[in-house]
């Protein structure tokens, strides 16, 4: 494996592990609080890995809810990653299933939004990817079996914490803003995202806002930069 | 809730990259990142935590700054840190 890949990818996680190590521990306590043993909170950390659906399933199981509706919650909320595994597998293909299969297990919303940050860095690097997603995944297990062991000693309200990941995810957003009709785009998304999220129940509005404005985007796009005529006359080659 | 969680994930991995899109499609994929990430950001901002829309001083006044030192600077331990630090001392003053 790509040694060097892993290390600038470990690198590169560090500010998404400053997010994850508080968000981790603030969920370590809800499931604490909720009833689970820190064993149980630290399988879901490990095997789950998806914050929002993580919280939202233990308050669930705090109210006493059955398996099946949080395991279709879970997937309605997590929907989203399938299209930014679709994103992601632009840049890694022929890659072999078992590589992919491990990378795809650990996608999250900040890793993709660091890893598309830079997509020079990931195109074809499975082992930098991995050193992304890898750190963040332990520092978010790590979070959460902290939190789940430490209780309530730290003021998760203070210190700024509960910012960090907004934070982090404005820098990202302001990142891929490369030109002037990409700013266009957030705006209208930003917009769409306030409206679907007034108007639909749960997390919807992610889905629907991408969606959205992915389709304005390729719209915009094409009446900025009119497609090369195709042919000219009988001209044409010589085949 | 691991298994539903890792099938969207890793299906589009595991095919897309094999297939080659149509190039609609593909350009559509590049605006995703920018349109999720709005979708995140901006109702941080102007919901408040019952899902009630309402606009949030404390994330929406830390926001601003943090646009405009991500726009000039583009680091993002500084962001989040910034991001932070006006964050917790905004709960002081507000």
């Amino acid at each position: 494996m790509d040694s060097r890949g892993f290390k600038e990818g470990a690198k590169a996680a560090l500010p998404i592990v400053f997010g994850y190590l508080p968000v981790g521990m603030a969920f370590g306590v809800l499931a604490r609080n909720a009833g689970l043993t820190t064993l149980e909170a630290g399988s879901m950390s490990l095997l789950v890995y998806a914050g929002a659906s993580q919280f939202i399933a233990v308050e669930m199981i705090s109210k006493g809810m059955v398996w099946l509706p949080i395991v279709i919650t879970t997937f309605f909320i997590n929907l989203r990653h399938l299209l930014m595994s679709s994103t992601l597998s632009l840049y890694f293909n022929g890659n072999r299933i078992q590589t992919l299969g491990l990378l795809s297990a650990q996608l999250t919303d900040e890793s993709f939004a660091v890893a598309m940050s830079n997509t020079s860095k990931i195109e074809n690097r499975p082992g930098y990817l991995f050193g992304l997603q890898i750190t963040s995944h332990i520092a978010w297990i790590t979070g959460s079996v902290g939190g789940a062991l430490l209780g309530g000693l730290i003021d998760h309200e203070s210190y700024g914490i509960p910012f960090a990941l907004p934070a982090l995810f404005i820098c990202l957003l302001i990142i891929q803003i490369r030109k002037v009709h990409h700013f266009y785009i957030m705006v209208i998304a930003g917009i769409s995202s306030l409206f679907f999220k007034w108007a639909l129940p749960g997390n919807w509005y992610i889905i629907l806002t991408a969606l959205l404005a992915s389709g304005v985007g390729i719209v915009i796009e094409k009446k900025l930069i009119p497609s090369p005529s195709t042919g000219e006359g009988e001209g044409g080659g010589e085949k | 809730m691991a298994l539903v969680t890792f099938l969207p994930r890793f299906f589009p991995m595991a095919f897309l990259t094999r297939w080659v899109l149509p190039e609609k499609v593909k350009k559509g994929l590049e605006y995703f990142p920018i349109s999720i990430l709005s979708a995140i950001v901006f109702p941080i901002l102007f919901f408040n935590g019952d899902g009630r829309m309402e606009v949030q001083p404390p994330p929406l006044l830390s926001a601003i700054p943090v646009f405009l030192f991500a726009w000039k600077v583009r680091s993002l331990w500084g962001s989040v840190i910034l991001g932070m630090a006006i964050y917790w001392g905004l709960g002081f003053v507000l």
